[in-house]
């Protein structure tokens, strides 16, 4: 039966299952499916509206309205606005808008990357064709990683389009190359990569599609509430004031730690805190991903 | 201190890795060869049992779930150059088998290799071994083609290979379209595709035949006979006793996850042979009734013919012989695989 014969495999000379193969094969999974482009145009949307909304804040941060309750004090922070770390503080948050709703896109992605392959039952073909599960993760990482850092990039494009012309119509300038803003951007990629990669190990651990994204908006916005109120309520027994820097466990009140040069809140943490709490979370996570891999039988 | 968690878990993750490598060596010991697979075996045919590590070996392989044994010390040998049916009814452990067999399931007991080689350990697992599973399945979205492709990635393969393997299944004009959208017949077309991604000398399929039409069955029949014959390992599992009767050679027959009969399909039946019965047409059935003796059992049939178990047609024949009867017809009904088959399962998997 000649039709068996495969020219395809007589003339190429095998590869075998490298590293590289393995991711582009993971992020030919997340193109080739509907998924991915959905998000980017719902991110592309909430991207849109938070330049807005955050366009009009500041806005009124630097023009108080006449009727503003305490015009003084309004005036006083319009004044700082407008000297140049101001002005730069005012760039750099514009130059971030989409991020709270962005990092929650790429982590459900992050998520999607692993139980996809369990809600389709395509996990099968995935660990006959490459036994070393822990191979298939660590691709899968790096595909999340890559497209969590696309949203990124797809973010900051728009941000950066729009910024200059924001500035402008405010009469304020400053340079986005400045460090502030510069700064800003490349803390907004660690973020957008390491919740991409929170939300992989998170799919890792919890196979069910349904529940990974359950537990994603939980963790995402339900862990700041819960440990806000866990920890004023601890503060108020014992009145130290690291107790309020606590939250800083929660995944996104760390993320925002980390994002934030200086102090994101009264007591909060050194930025570094908020960097290595999301790092370990991001490492935690997958390695305890790896090691139910290993050990799970692939259903 | 979450750095440092973090390191003791990595510290466990080398550890892990390690012992999977030190598996992979022990693995490679074994006696049969890892060679790669013969890419000039692409058009000519090879005699059976030739393939280098084409044969697949399970030894006291036992799937334990909670207080459930779902296979148990099962041990059978599969054959190049041959198509085995792998048979039993529903719950007998079959699939359980099979995934353990390609290292998707971890035996609490037991080995299974192929070439020697545990699936795991493979160097180029899909080169070696293809496999259609029940669960043979794509994301709904995703058309078969890139399907395939995202496989030839991980895989190793060019990706022009997913084409072939297109045709060769008479996908083609659906390769475009989301798998979503297929009928049951095309997704095991597909499968099947997949299984022949990497041109493997081992065939590995569950329950092939499930949602094909008449000439679905054809092809898949054809298309396994063709691939025993240039000396490839086929190893099938089925219900659907007719068409295996119809395609293998070997059979091997498992009920309760214990092995109830293993060995060529026609050995198999023949065992159980002591259950048939005997036809016999003679002018005079009641004297051979009474020449027969105890050990035999007769049932007059309807046209005066004789059904005769508990003895044997040369028995038969010797006795009217001694008795000076008339023997018009004397014939062996063999039992079917359907007979056979269920007299080595029923009941033994009732409680599943």
């Amino acid at each position: 039966m000649s039709t068996l014969s495969s020219p395809a495999l007589e003339a190429a000379r095998s590869t075998g299952t490298t590293p590289l193969r393995l991711v582009r094969a993971e992020i030919m999974k997340i193109r080739t499916t509907s998924t991915w482009w959905l998000f980017l145009i719902g991110f592309i949307v909430f991207t849109a509206l938070a330049l807005t909304s955050n366009g009009f804040s500041h806005h009124f941060q630097l023009y108080p309205q006449q009727d503003v309750s305490d015009r003084a004090q309004a005036l006083a922070q319009a004044a700082q606005a407008r000297t140049p770390a101001g002005v730069a503080a005012i760039a750099a948050s514009m130059m971030t808008s989409g991020q709270f709703l962005g990092v929650l896109f790429v982590m459900l992605l992050g998520s999607l990357v692993v139980t996809n392959e369990f809600a389709y039952q395509t996990a099968t073909a995935t660990f006959l064709a490459v036994p070393r599960r822990t191979a298939v993760v660590m691709a899968k990482l790096t595909a999340a990683a890559c497209f969590g850092a696309l949203f990124w990039l797809v973010a900051t494009v728009l941000d950066g389009v729009v910024t200059p012309f924001f500035l402008h119509s405010q009469h304020v300038s400053t340079p986005l190359t400045g460090w502030t803003v510069l700064r800003s951007v490349l803390l907004n990629l660690l973020a957008f990569v390491l919740w991409a990669v929170f939300g992989l190990g998170l799919g890792t651990l919890i196979r069910s599609q349904v529940g990974s994204i359950i537990a994603g908006f939980a963790v995402y916005l339900g862990g700041f509430a819960a440990m806000e109120l866990l920890f004023h309520a601890f503060y108020y027994f014992y009145r130290a004031g690291w107790v309020l820097g606590g939250p800083v466990i929660a995944p996104s009140v760390a993320a925002n730690v980390m994002i934030t040069p200086g102090q994101a809140f009264p007591h909060a943490p050194p930025q570094w805190a908020g960097l290595a709490i999301m790092v370990g979370y991001a490492l935690v996570l997958t390695a305890g991903g790896i090691v139910l891999t290993l050990r799970r039988d692939v259903p | 201190m979450v750095v440092l968690l973090a390191a003791l878990v990595l510290g466990g993750l080398a550890w892990l890795a390690w012992r999977k490598a030190g598996h992979n060596t022990s693995a490679l010991a074994a006696d049969v060869p890892l060679r790669p697979l013969g890419r000039p075996s692409g058009g000519r045919s090879i005699p059976a049992g030739q393939l280098p590590g084409g044969r697949i070996v399970a030894s006291g392989l036992t799937k334990r779930y909670r207080d459930v044994k779902a296979v148990d010390s099962l041990s059978f040998v599969v054959e190049p150059g041959r198509v085995t049916g792998f048979l039993g009814p529903n719950g007998a452990g079959k699939t359980t088998t099979l995934r353990m067999l390609l290292g998707l399931a971890e035996p609490t007991a037991g080995t299974a290799t192929v070439g020697g080689v545990r699936y795991a350990d493979l160097d180029e697992p899909v080169r070696r071994v293809g496999a259609v599973l029940e669960s043979g399945a794509a994301h709904k979205g995703r058309s078969g083609r890139d399907h395939l492709r995202v496989l030839c990635l991980e895989a190793g393969l060019p990706l022009a290979r997913a084409d072939e393997v297109l045709r060769l299944t008479g996908l083609t004009a659906a390769g475009d379209r989301a798998f979503g959208g297929y009928s049951l017949g095309m997704r095991q077309r597909l499968a099947v595709a997949a299984a022949l991604l990497g041109d493997p000398q081992v065939l590995i399929l569950d329950e092939p035949g499930n949602g094909l039409d008449p000439e679905g069955i054809r092809w898949m029949r054809d298309l396994l006979r063709t691939l025993a014959a240039r000396g490839r390992t086929i190893l099938v599992s089925s219900h659907q006793l007719a068409e295996m009767e119809l395609l293998a050679d070997d059979l091997i027959i498992i009920a309760d996850g214990r092995l109830a009969a293993m060995g060529p399909l026609a050995s198999v039946v023949d065992s159980m042979a002591r259950g048939g019965r005997t036809l016999v047409r003679t002018p005079e059935p009641e004297k051979l009734t009474a020449a027969l003796g105890r050990d035999a059992v007769v049932t007059p049939g309807e046209a005066g013919e004789l059904y005769v178990t508990g003895v044997d047609a040369a028995a038969i024949g010797d006795a009217a012989q001694q008795a000076g009867l008339a023997i018009h017809q004397l014939t062996t009904e063999r039992p079917d695989l359907e007979a056979a088959f269920l007299e080595l399962t029923t009941g033994k998997a009732a409680i599943r």
